[in-house]
């Protein structure tokens, strides 16, 4: 009968060894319980410089801008607010960054459960790839070359105007309006609205939609009264993510609206690197960032966390 | 409603999966009000056999008539069918209540009875008092009693159970057996229930499918199912059976005489599958064999053998018998009254006897 133990242990096997006994002298036994703070506290310090990075912004927009020196006055006050109120233009341009939110979030979600839908359900493993490849790939690409790209195609002399005009019809204006903004975002938004969703409609058996067939639900009522609000949290999960992906974007609306469509983000990058009035980008970014928290809040407080909360 | 006399009526029904014949022509009939079961070993074809006539899928071939019609063109939600499914497929962001109104709002029933109707099948299975409850609130036999009640509710020509009960545990299983068979006989609807549990198919039918590898091997009453299995398969299925290779060497009036190698048996087969000089296989249950004391009589058949096994279950003693005298073969036998006449220790020797009556000889497979 071979012996129970080695005498030679393999190399590997002593260096996993003496790293656990290093381990266990820096972080005793005693300390247990407190390992997962351990592992933690890296993502808490990031989240942690963010906390302080907001703080001095709320502190900059309690600031106006001295016209003389382009600096910050010392004095507190609300003026960059008030600033923010008086002028239509600001909440017209919020307003806008709302409403395409809101459409590019509902566009996307639409065109997304489908797509997951099949993606999950199909019986034939090659679409299944094939969907899951074409999800991936724009993904590889980055937003601001995929908007570049779309100048190319819907551009004055992009080859959808060429192929027309070679066709003796006019051209057509199909980018620099807000049409064109929602729609590059919703193209950008959807790989992540199927992602979020997928897991969700995973989780429903198929049984599930065989049991409400068997008890006389066409396909239609099948989805409307079963799968929809057992899908649910992935549509809530996905919507919220895309939603304050939308509201808080940069590059589609300066790509693709190139001026006329400007977001929030871009007022803020205005105010910062234009104006030079740090003060007016910080209130404009508290704005921001405070609108964002409340609506999230508020769909959250209405219909659960979805695929993001940890408890159901 | 037309009133054919058979329910379901199966005709050479296949289906096939690629190369693979999941159902391979099968043929059944149902009466109103039959209790059947479909037995079978896993991956022999049951949940297929299911799917078809619920119509989640179609036949390669062959036809499934309900009621006397042909619903092969007839979709899932229009037929008249309750199921119950393997994993339940409870709904689970609806109550107890709503999962059971489910079916009778889909098929549009008068919204004015559906809350008595719901109330009534909740109350057949016991539940009336948890209506309020998700199912995740639920234990695992109270969400089979909604599983059920949904399945019923609307009327349904024809329950399907799919191995409902085969998550349970044993106590809480066999419980249920008997309250399936309870609802299905107060309720007199036509109920196919699939199982792989043998005692399950026994104690619940009317009538019993024996299937194998997509093939039905034998149809007919539980008793006389496992009182004359049809070949080798059903034999070895049903029940504690013991196996032995032999070789007839006669045959008179259902009666053959059969070489084991050491000793000749008797075994009683069909005089037409047989001829002399045959190879066989014979069968005997461990329930038929007896554990002859010194001095018992002989039965027809009647060997010695090497206790290889003592194994204590409770209300019986199994012994696991070597017999040289039929090439070595090993088979099993149950002593019900251990205390009687003491136990057998292992390496001892035991004579064991059956009569030909119990043993069943079928043609060797190929
Ligand atoms: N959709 C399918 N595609 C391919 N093979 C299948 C499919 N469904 C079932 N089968 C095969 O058919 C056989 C019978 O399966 P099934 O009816 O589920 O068996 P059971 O319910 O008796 O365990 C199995 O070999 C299974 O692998
Ligand atoms: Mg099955």
């Amino acid at each position: 009968m071979p012996k129970r133990t080695l005498d030679r242990l393999p190399l590997r096997w002593t260096l996993l060894d003496k790293l656990e006994a290093i381990a266990r002298f820096l972080w005793p036994a005693r300390l247990r319980g407190a390992t997962g703070w351990l592992f933690i506290t890296p993502a808490l310090l990031l989240v942690g410089v963010l906390l302080i990075g907001l703080g001095y912004m709320i502190e900059y927009s309690l600031h106006e801008l001295d016209l003389s020196t382009y600096r910050l006055k010392d004095a507190y006050t609300l003026d960059n607010y008030v600033f923010l109120v008086e002028q239509p233009v600001y909440l017209r341009v919020l307003l806008r960054t709302l409403l395409a939110a809101t459409l590019v979030t509902a566009m996307t979600l639409f065109l997304a459960f489908p797509y997951a839908y099949l993606m999950v359900r199909t019986p034939s493993s090659a679409l299944r790839k094939f969907l899951l490849v074409s999800l991936f790939l724009p993904f590889f690409i980055g937003q601001v070359v995929r908007a570049y790209g779309w100048l190319i195609i819907l551009g004055k002399e992009g080859i959808i105007n060429t192929v027309l005009l070679k066709m003796g019809l006019p051209a057509l204006d199909l980018i620099y309006n807000y049409g064109a903004v929602v729609f590059g975002l919703v193209q950008y938004m959807l790989p992540f609205a199927v992602l979020l969703i997928v897991p969700a409609i995973t989780a429903i058996g198929e049984d599930i939609e065989l049991a409400a067939e068997s008890l006389g639900a066409n396909w239609l009522r099948a989805f409307w009264h079963v799968v929809l609000p057992m899908a649910r949290p992935g549509l809530v999960g996905a919507g919220v993510v895309v939603f304050t992906l939308s509201m808080t974007d940069f590059a589609m609306p300066e790509i693709l609206g190139g001026g006329t469509t400007d977001f929030i983000a871009s007022a803020i990058y205005d105010s910062f690197f234009q104006l030079s009035n740090s003060g007016l980008g910080a209130a404009l970014s508290i704005v921001l960032v405070t609108l964002g928290s409340i609506l999230v809040a508020i769909v959250f407080r209405l219909t659960g966390a979805g695929t993001l909360s940890i408890r159901q | 409603m037309s009133t054919a006399a058979n329910m379901v009526e199966i005709r050479n029904v296949s289906r096939a999966f690629g190369q693979s014949v999941a159902v391979d022509n099968a043929n059944l009939t149902l009466q109103r009000g039959d209790f059947l079961t479909i037995v079978g070993p896993s991956g022999c074809g049951k949940t297929t056999l299911l799917r078809m006539i619920a119509g989640f899928d179609e036949p390669s071939r062959g036809e499934i008539l309900i009621n006397g019609q042909n619903v092969a063109s007839v979709p899932a939600y229009q037929r008249s069918i309750g199921m119950v499914f393997q994993k339940l497929a409870l709904f689970p962001h609806m109550t107890a209540f709503e999962n059971v109104a489910f079916p009778l709002r889909m098929r549009r029933f008068n919204p004015a009875l559906i809350p008595e109707l719901v109330d009534r099948y909740l109350s057949l299975v016991k539940l009336d008092h948890l209506a309020a409850r998700r199912p995740h609130q639920l234990s695992g036999g109270q969400q089979q009693r909604v599983a059920i009640a949904r399945a019923l509710s609307f009327s349904p020509d024809l329950l399907l159970l799919d191995e409902p009960l085969s998550a349970l545990d044993k106590k809480l299983r066999e419980e249920m057996q008997l309250e399936f068979r309870r609802i299905q006989q107060e309720l007199g609807v036509t109920t196919i229930n699939v199982t792989h549990d043998q005692r399950e198919a026994l104690v619940m039918s009317d009538h019993m499918i024996v299937m194998d590898e997509g093939v039905v091997q034998q149809s007919n009453t539980p008793r006389e199912i496992y009182n004359r299995p049809g070949n080798r398969f059903v034999a070895g299925f049903l029940g504690v059976t013991s196996m032995f290779k032999g070789r007839v060497s006669a045959i008179q009036d259902g009666l053959l005489s059969v070489d084991m190698g050491g000793v000749t048996m008797t075994a009683r087969g069909n005089d037409a599958l047989f001829s002399i000089g045959d190879a066989i296989d014979c069968a005997v249950r461990a329930e038929q064999i007896t554990l002859l004391e010194e001095g018992a009589q002989a039965r027809e058949n009647t060997v010695t053998g090497l206790v290889r096994q003592r194994i204590f279950e409770g209300d019986r003693m199994v012994y696991e018998v070597r017999v040289e005298d039929m090439n070595d073969s090993s088979l099993y036998v149950f002593d019900h009254n251990p205390g009687k006449h003491g136990e057998h220790d292992v390496d001892t020797t035991v004579r064991l006897g059956w009569n030909a009556e119990s043993f069943y000889a079928f043609p060797v497979v190929k």
